[in-house]
C-alpha cells in the first residue's frame, strides 16, 4: 500500500495513494462540510460544500472526489472557500421552507424546546420531559405556573382553535418530577476549580447557578432576604405559586452544590470589591425591587402602598391592615396580583383603576378574568390625581376620566384626560405601575440611560472587567421572570467561555422559518384545549391555597396531543442548518421565488416535504447504487428539479422494500419515516 | 448550365424550397440541370441561387423568389440581362471574397447529399493519406503541429486530447462528435454537417484513427433535423463506399459510427453531460476527475470534439499542419468561423485566420450596423460569454485577447448590438436562458443563476435596490467559482461584462429608474408635447388600449396608467409631437 503525505491546513497528513482529499481529512479529525456526500455511493459533487483550495490550482476542487497526491498542501479554511461554502448555503436557505423549530421555542426568552416536551409529555415520558426543560429552565414547577407563557401566544394551534396549554403541561411534568422518588438531577461535570459569585437569588440567579454548577464550577449566592426565590418568593403570591414547589426546586440548585447565603446586603454587609477578590466572574441579578411611584399629591400619605411593597409584606408575613375599601392602580400582572390578594386579606370593595379599558391591559386574560370573579371591580378609563387624606392617612382618592386617542408607538392607543372627576372613599391605595433598581451597593458599575445597570446584550459584561449584570437590573428593566431565566442561561455560557480564558458572545443561532396561516391548517379537526380545573371563586378567595388544581395525566396527555409538531423532526440532526450556524448565512439577501410544493407521502411508511429538499440526491443515488432498487430520479431542469419517482411514474414505488436507506441518508428534514 | 438552389435550413426558412419547386416546373424545358446545395453563408441575401457553366459560377442571385424562376429560365435559355434585377451586387460578393474557408471550403459549393461531389473536391482524399501512409502517432503530431484548438468554445488544445485518449489504456475507446450547438446565435456547425458532412465524417475518423476508437457518434441536437437526415444519408453513402465500417479502404482500420439525436438540452453540450445523456441518463455534467479521456463513454477512454473542429481535420493532413499553423496568431492558429447576427447589415457565417480584428468582421465583412446605427457592443460566445464593447473593436480574434475582454472566442455566436439595445436586458436574456438551461445539480447554478435573474428582472423593471449591482458581482464570482460545470461555471460572463463596460446603464435603472437605451419598457413614459400637437388624432387611433384622448384639432393627452409603452404613437406621430423618456 503506497502511503502519500499531504499538508491539510498547515496539519502533515498521511494518506493512501488513490484516497480523496475528504477521506484523508476525515481520517485525520479534519471536518469538511459536505450535503451530498457519503462513503458508500459515488462521489456526486452537487453541494459543493466540500471545495478546498490546493496550492498551484488555480479552480477550487471539490475534495469529495479530487485524488489527492504526495506533497499536496490543501487548505480547507481559506476566506475562498468559506465564502464559497457561505454563499451555497445562502443560495439553499433562500430555498428552503420550513420551520427548524416551532413558534413556541422561537418566542420563548429562555428558547426552550416547548415541542420536544410537551412530545414526550404526550407519550408519557414525564421525566424526559423534565431533563429537557431543564436544558433551559431549572425551575419549571414554577415557572409553569407563573410565567404569562410568549410560547403560547406564538402557539399555531390558536388558528385551529385555542393555543397548547404548554406553561401548565411544563407544571405538570415537573410537579410529577418533584414526587417522584428519583427526581432529574443533572449531571456535573468535573470541579474546575473556578468560583462563581451571583447577588440576587431570583430566577436569573438560580438560572446561572444551576447551569454554571453543571459546568463545574463553585457557585456562591448570595441574597438580601431571608429567603431565596427573589421575586418568584416575594412578589408571586402564594395562591399561584405554593412556595413549597419554590423550596423543592431551589433545593434541587443546592444539591449540585451550590452554596446559598441569605440577609446579606451589597454595600452594607459585603461590597462589590469583596466578590472581585473572591471569585473568577461574579454575576449581578439583582432585579428590580423599588416600587415606581406616579409622582401624583398624597401618595406619601399612610394607607398607599407600592405595589410590590406590598406584595413582599405578605409574603413576609408582616402584619398588615388594609382595611376594607382598596383601589389598586395599574393594570398589569402585579396589580392583578395585588388586588387579588387584597381580596384575600379581607378586603371588601376592591377597585382596580386602569387608564385604558380591559382591552389594552398588560395583565393575562385569564388573571383579569380570575380577579373579577373573586369580585374585584374594574374601573376603566381613569387615572389617580390626587391621593386626599386626613391626619396623614389616606381617606378617599381622585380620579379624571380618560378616553382612548391616537396609538402611541408600541401601538396602544394612548388615554387623554378629559375634565371630568370621581373620588372614591378608600382606606387603602396600592401602586401597582412598575418597577425600579436599587442601585445602593452598585455605585461603581455603569448605568443606562433609565438608571438601570449596563450590561453588554451579547456578553452581559458590565463596565468592570469579570462582572456580569442580567435580568430585570439590567438594561431595559423589569420584565417576566422567563426574560431573566433567559438570559442567565445564556449568561452562563459567556461565563463558563470566560472562565475557560476565551470568552465567546452570545449569538442568537440562525433558523429556517415559514409562514403558516389558518388555511394551511383548515383540515385540522378542532379539539378544546384542557381547561384547568380550579378552585371556585367562592372558595378560593378567602385563602392563599393554589388556585389552580393540576391536570390529571390523561388531560396532559391528550392537551399534549393537540401539538402540531410545527418544527421540524430533523433539527438535531440536520447538516444544513449547522452549516448554516457555522458559516454565518444571511440568505435573505437572495430572497426570491421559492419551491412550494405540497406535503406528500409516500408509500405509508415515508413522509416527504420537497420544501425542504436540498436535492443532494443522496435518496436516489442510494435507492440506485445501494439497494439497487433505483425508484426515484430527477424530473425537471435547473430551479424547477425535484424528486420524483423514476420518470415521474408512481408506480414505480411499489418497489420500493421500505428500507427507510433514503431517510436514513437525507442530510436535512425533507424525508421522515411515519 | 448548373442552377443550384441553396438549400440549408435557413434558406428554406428563407422560401429556398418554394423557389427550387418554381424553376423545377419549368426546367424540363430546357438541357440544364438543376441541383441544391448547403448553406452559402450569406443568411441577408437568401435564398439564393447560382447559375454555373462547367465548374464556373456564371451568375449568384438574391432574394429569389420563385416568381423569380421564369427570369432564371429566360436566363439560361439566352437571355442574358434577364436575371439582372436579382444578381448579387459587388459589395456584397465581397462578403465572400473576403473570407478564408477551410472548415466551409465546401459550403455552397457541392451537394450535400451526393458522395461524389464532395470526393470530386478531394473528399476523402486526406483519409486515405493518413490509413495508408501515417500512423496515428504521425496523426496527432501533425495536429500538434497546426495548432488545431477545440472550436467548441473552450480552446483546448486538440493534439493534447487526442493523445491522452491514445495513451489511454483500454482496447474500446470511442470518438464523439459534439454537435448539440445550443448557443443562441449560433450555427456554425449546423451549416457544417447540412453542407458537408462528408467533411465532418471524415474529420472524424482521422480522429478515430489517431486515438485508437472503433466506434464513433455524433451527438447532434434534435432541433437540427435536417443536419440530421443529410448525415444519415452520408454515413449511409460512406459505408456503401468502404469509407466507414470493417477494414475502411481496404485497410486494418475498422470504425462504425452512428448518430445520437440529442433531446435538446443546452447542459448536453458540456462534454460529461453529453456522455451521461449517450448513455440514456438525465444529461447532468460528471465530476471532473476523471477527463473523458480516461473514462468516458461507458467509463472507457473517449474523445469528444466539436464539429468544426473536426471539418479542419482532412484539410490539415491534405495540407499539412504547418499551412494551417502559417496563419493566425502566436496562440491561436488557423481560422475561425463566426455566426454574425443581431443589428448587423450582413448577417451568416463568417470564416477568417485568426488575428483579424473584430472590426474586420463587424464593418468590412458584416457591413457595419443595420440602418447606419451607432455600434455599441458584441456578444461573444452566446450565454457564455461576454460582451465587448465599441472602444476594443479593435481587439483582435485570438483567445487570449478575447479572454483578456472578459468575453471568450466561445464557438463563435457574434450578436451585434446598436444603440437601442439596453445592456442590463441583454444580460438578463442569457441569464434567463441559462437559468432555464441549468440542470439542477449544483447548488451555484441552480439557485444562483435564478437569484441572479431575479435581481436583473427586478432592475430592468425599475424595482433595483441600491447594492444590487455589487450584491451581482458577488454571486458572479462565487457561481464561476463554485458550480461544477462550464456552463455555471461561464453563466456569470454576459452578466460580468456588461457591468465591467456598462456599470452607468445598471446605475441608471437602479438609481434614476431610468433605461439609457430606452429599451425596458416598464422604464419608458411618452408625452405629449402640445405646442407641437395638431390634434390629428392619428396616435389615438393607432393606441391600441385607447390610452389617448383628445378632441380634434386639440393637442392630445397619454393616460400613463393605461399606457403599455408600444411606442405605437410615437412610432406614428407626424408631427414629432410625442417625446419618448
Amino acid at each position: 500500500m503506497d502511503t502519500i503525505k499531504v499538508i491539510i491546513d498547515g496539519k502533515e497528513c498521511v494518506g493512501e495513494k488513490g484516497q480523496t482529499i475528504l477521506t484523508i481529512a476525515e481520517n485525520n479529525g479534519i471536518e469538511i462540510p459536505t450535503l451530498c456526500y457519503i462513503k458508500e455511493v459515488k462521489p456526486y459533487g452537487a453541494c459543493g460544500l466540500c471545495v478546498v483550495e490546493v496550492e498551484g490550482i488555480p479552480k477550487l476542487l471539490r475534495s469529495c472526489s479530487a485524488v489527492a497526491s504526495d506533497g499536496m498542501v490543501i487548505n480547507t479554511q481559506s476566506d475562498r472557500v468559506r465564502q464559497s461554502r457561505k454563499i451555497a448555503l445562502e443560495l439553499l436557505m433562500s430555498d428552503h421552507t420550513g420551520d427548524c423549530k416551532g413558534p413556541c421555542s422561537l418566542n420563548c426568552p429562555a428558547g426552550t424546546d416547548c415541542q420536544g416536551y410537551v412530545k414526550l409529555i404526550s407519550q408519557g415520558k414525564y421525566k424526559e420531559a423534565v431533563e429537557l426543560v431543564k436544558d433551559r429552565v431549572p425551575l419549571p414547577a414554577s415557572i409553569g405556573r407563573v410565567c404569562p407563557h410568549p410560547c403560547e401566544t406564538a402557539c399555531r394551534r390558536q388558528m385551529v382553535e385555542e393555543p397548547i396549554s404548554i406553561a401548565f403541561l411544563k407544571a405538570f411534568a415537573a410537579d410529577k418530577d418533584l414526587k417522584s422518588d428519583n427526581k432529574f438531577i443533572p449531571e456535573i461535570k468535573p470541579a474546575t476549580g473556578k468560583t462563581v459569585g451571583i447577588i440576587g437569588g431570583g430566577p436569573a440567579g438560580l438560572t446561572a447557578a444551576y447551569f454554571l454548577a453543571t459546568k463545574g464550577h463553585k457557585v456562591t449566592i448570595y441574597d438580601a432576604m431571608p429567603k431565596m426565590g427573589g421575586m418568584l418568593r416575594y412578589g408571586i403570591p402564594q395562591y399561584r405559586l405554593p412556595k413549597e414547589v419554590l423550596d423543592m426546586e431551589i433545593d434541587t440548585i443546592k444539591e449540585l452544590g451550590v452554596e446559598m447565603i441569605n440577609n446579606v446586603k451589597i454595600g452594607k454587609d459585603i461590597t462589590l470589591d469583596d466578590f472581585k477578590s473572591k471569585f473568577y466572574a461574579t454575576l449581578v441579578a439583582i432585579g428590580a425591587w423599588k416600587s415606581s411611584s406616579m409622582g401624583v399629591t398624597g401618595e406619601d400619605l399612610n394607607g398607599v402602598y407600592g405595589g410590590i411593597d406590598f406584595l413582599r409584606s405578605v409574603a413576609l408575613k408582616k402584619p398588615f391592615s388594609i382595611g376594607e375599601k382598596v383601589a389598586v392602580c395599574g393594570g398589569g400582572n402585579t396589580a392583578m396580583d395585588a388586588c387579588r390578594t387584597a381580596v384575600r386579606l379581607g378586603a371588601k370593595e376592591v377597585y382596580v383603576i386602569y387608564r385604558r379599558t380591559r382591552a389594552e391591559m398588560p395583565a393575562e386574560k385569564v388573571e383579569i378574568d380570575e380577579a373579577e370573579e373573586e369580585g374585584v371591580t374594574y374601573k376603566f378609563l381613569c387615572n389617580p390625581v390626587e391621593f386626599i387624606g386626613e391626619n396623614g392617612m389616606l381617606k378617599e382618592v381622585k380620579l379624571q376620566k380618560m378616553v382612548l386617542g391616537e396609538p402611541d408607538a408600541g401601538g396602544r392607543r394612548k388615554p387623554v384626560p378629559v375634565d371630568e372627576f370621581e373620588t372614591i372613599a378608600l382606606d387603602s391605595a396600592i401602586m401597582a405601575i412598575g418597577q425600579k433598581i436599587s442601585i445602593d451597593g452598585f455605585e461603581e458599575l455603569e448605568l443606562t440611560n433609565r438608571g438601570n445597570i449596563s450590561a453588554d446584550t451579547t456578553t452581559f459584561r458590565t463596565s468592570i472587567d469579570g462582572i456580569f449584570a442580567v435580568g430585570d437590573a439590567t438594561n431595559r428593566g423589569a420584565s417576566i421572570a422567563i426574560e431573566a431565566i433567559g438570559e442567565a442561561q445564556k449568561a452562563s455560557e459567556v461565563i463558563d467561555s470566560f472562565l475557560n480564558g476565551k470568552m465567546v458572545a452570545y449569538k442568537k443561532p440562525f433558523v429556517s422559518e415559514k409562514i403558516v396561516t389558518a388555511e394551511d391548517l383548515r383540515d385540522r379537526e378542532k379539539i378544546s384545549r384542557a381547561k384547568m380545573p380550579q378552585r371556585s371563586a367562592e372558595e378560593r378567595k378567602h385563602d392563599f391555597d393554589e388556585v389552580n388544581l393540576g391536570f390529571t395525566d390523561e388531560m396532559a396527555i391528550s392537551e399534549a396531543k393537540r401539538c402540531l409538531e410545527c418544527g421540524c423532526h430533523d433539527y438535531h440532526e440536520c447538516k444544513l442548518i449547522r452549516y448554516a450556524n457555522q458559516y454565518d448565512i444571511h440568505p435573505e439577501r437572495f430572497c426570491g421565488d421559492k419551491h412550494n410544493c405540497p406535503k406528500e407521502q409516500k408509500l405509508v411508511t415515508i413522509e416527504r416535504d420537497q420544501n425542504k429538499c436540498v436535492l443532494c440526491n443522496l435518496c436516489v443515488r442510494v435507492c440506485d447504487e445501494e439497494v439497487g432498487k433505483g425508484i426515484l430520479g430527477l424530473v425537471g431542469r435547473g430551479f424547477t428539479t425535484v424528486i420524483k419517482p423514476e420518470f415521474n411514474k408512481p408506480e414505480v414505488l411499489t418497489f420500493c422494500k421500505d428500507c427507510q436507506k433514503c431517510v436514513n441518508n437525507c442530510p436535512t428534514g425533507a424525508l421522515k419515516s411515519l | 448550365m448548373r442552377i443550384v438552389v441553396g438549400q440549408g435550413s435557413c434558406g428554406i426558412a428563407a422560401g429556398a424550397s418554394k423557389v427550387y419547386d418554381a424553376i423545377e416546373a419549368l426546367i424540363p424545358n430546357t438541357d440544364s440541370e438543376l441541383t441544391f446545395t448547403g448553406c452559402i453563408g450569406m443568411c441577408f441575401l437568401e435564398p439564393i441561387v447560382d447559375i454555373y457553366d462547367g465548374k464556373e459560377l456564371i451568375k449568384r442571385l438574391v432574394k429569389v423568389q420563385p416568381t423569380d424562376a421564369e427570369k432564371i429560365i429566360a436566363f439560361i435559355n439566352g437571355d442574358k440581362n434577364a436575371v439582372n434585377d436579382i444578381e448579387i451586387c459587388d459589395d456584397d460578393k465581397a462578403f465572400l471574397e473576403k473570407q478564408t474557408r477551410i472548415a466551409l471550403r465546401h459550403c455552397g459549393l457541392i451537394n450535400p447529399e451526393k458522395i461524389d461531389e464532395y470526393i470530386a473536391d478531394d473528399g476523402y482524399a486526406a483519409l486515405k493519406k493518413v490509413l495508408t501512409t501515417m500512423t496515428p502517432e504521425d496523426v496527432i503530431d501533425e495536429i500538434k503541429l497546426s495548432g488545431l484548438a477545440g472550436r467548441g468554445g473552450a480552446g483546448f488544445p486538440t493534439w493534447f486530447k487526442w493523445n491522452a485518449a491514445r495513451q489511454s489504456q483500454g482496447e474500446e475507446k470511442y470518438l464523439i462528435c459534439n454537435a448539440d450547438e445550443g448557443d443562441p446565435g449560433a450555427f456554425m456547425d449546423r451549416a457544417v454537417i447540412e453542407s458537408d458532412p462528408h467533411n465532418l465524417i471524415e474529420g472524424m475518423l482521422i480522429g478515430a484513427y489517431a486515438i485508437g476508437a472503433k466506434e464513433a457518434v455524433v451527438y447532434v441536437r434534435a432541433e437540427y433535423p435536417l443536419a440530421i437526415i443529410r448525415l444519415e444519408k452520408a454515413i449511409e453513402q460512406a459505408k456503401e463506399k468502404g469509407l466507414l465500417g470493417q477494414n475502411i479502404l481496404g485497410t486494418d482500420f475498422s470504425c462504425e459510427m452512428r448518430i445520437k439525436a440529442g433531446a435538446g438540452a443546452f447542459v448536453c453540450g458540456e462534454e460529461t453531460a453529453l456522455i451521461e445523456s449517450l448513455q440514456g441518463e438525465r444529461g447532468m455534467p460528471r465530476l471532473k476527475p476523471p477527463f473523458p479521456a480516461q473514462s468516458g463513454y461507458w467509463y472507457k477512454p473517449s474523445n469528444i470534439n466539436n464539429v468544426e473542429t473536426f471539418a479542419n481535420v482532412a484539410w490539415i493532413m491534405l495540407n499539412g499542419g504547418s499551412a494551417f499553423s502559417a496563419m493566425g496568431t502566436e496562440n491561436s492558429k488557423g481560422t475561425k468561423v463566426f455566426a454574425l447576427t443581431g443589428k448587423i447589415k450582413k448577417g451568416g457565417l463568417v470564416e477568417i485566420p485568426m488575428g483579424k480584428t473584430l472590426r474586420d468582421v463587424i464593418f468590412d465583412i458584416g457591413g457595419g450596423i443595420k440602418n447606419d446605427a451607432q455600434f455599441k457592443a458584441v456578444q461573444m460566445g452566446g450565454p457564455s460569454g461576454g460582451c465587448i464593447p465599441a472602444h476594443l473593436l479593435d481587439t483582435v480574434i485570438d483567445y487570449k485577447a478575447l479572454g483578456a475582454t472578459g468575453a471568450i472566442m466561445g464557438s463563435g455566436g457574434m450578436v451585434v448590438m446598436d444603440e437601442s439595445t439596453c445592456m442590463v436586458s441583454m444580460a438578463q436574456f442569457f441569464l434567463d436562458f441559462t437559468t432555464k438551461e441549468s440542470c439542477g445539480k449544483c447548488i451555484h447554478c441552480r439557485i444562483g443563476t435564478k437569484r441572479m435573474n431575479e435581481i436583473l428582472n427586478r432592475i430592468v423593471k425599475g424595482e433595483g435596490k441600491d447594492g444590487d449591482i455589487e450584491l451581482l458581482e458577488e454571486l458572479c464570482y462565487s457561481i464561476k467559482d463554485g458550480a461544477l460545470c462550464g456552463l455555471g461555471q461561464t453563466a456569470p460572463n454576459p452578466v460580468l461584462t456588461t457591468i465591467k463596460y456598462f456599470r452607468n446603464e445598471y446605475e441608471a435603472h437602479i438609481n434614476e429608474k431610468k433605461c439609457p437605451a430606452h429599451s425596458c419598457t416598464e422604464l419608458i413614459s411618452y408625452t405629449i408635447n402640445p405646442e407641437l400637437c395638431k390634434g390629428c388624432t392619428l396616435c389615438a387611433r393607432k393606441c391600441p388600449v385607447s390610452a389617448i384622448t383628445g378632441e380634434l384639432k386639440s393637442a392630445h393627452k397619454i393616460d400613463n396608467d393605461k399606457c403599455i409603452k408600444c411606442g405605437a404613437c410615437y412610432n406614428n406621430c407626424k408631427f414629432n409631437a410625442i417625446t419618448m423618456d
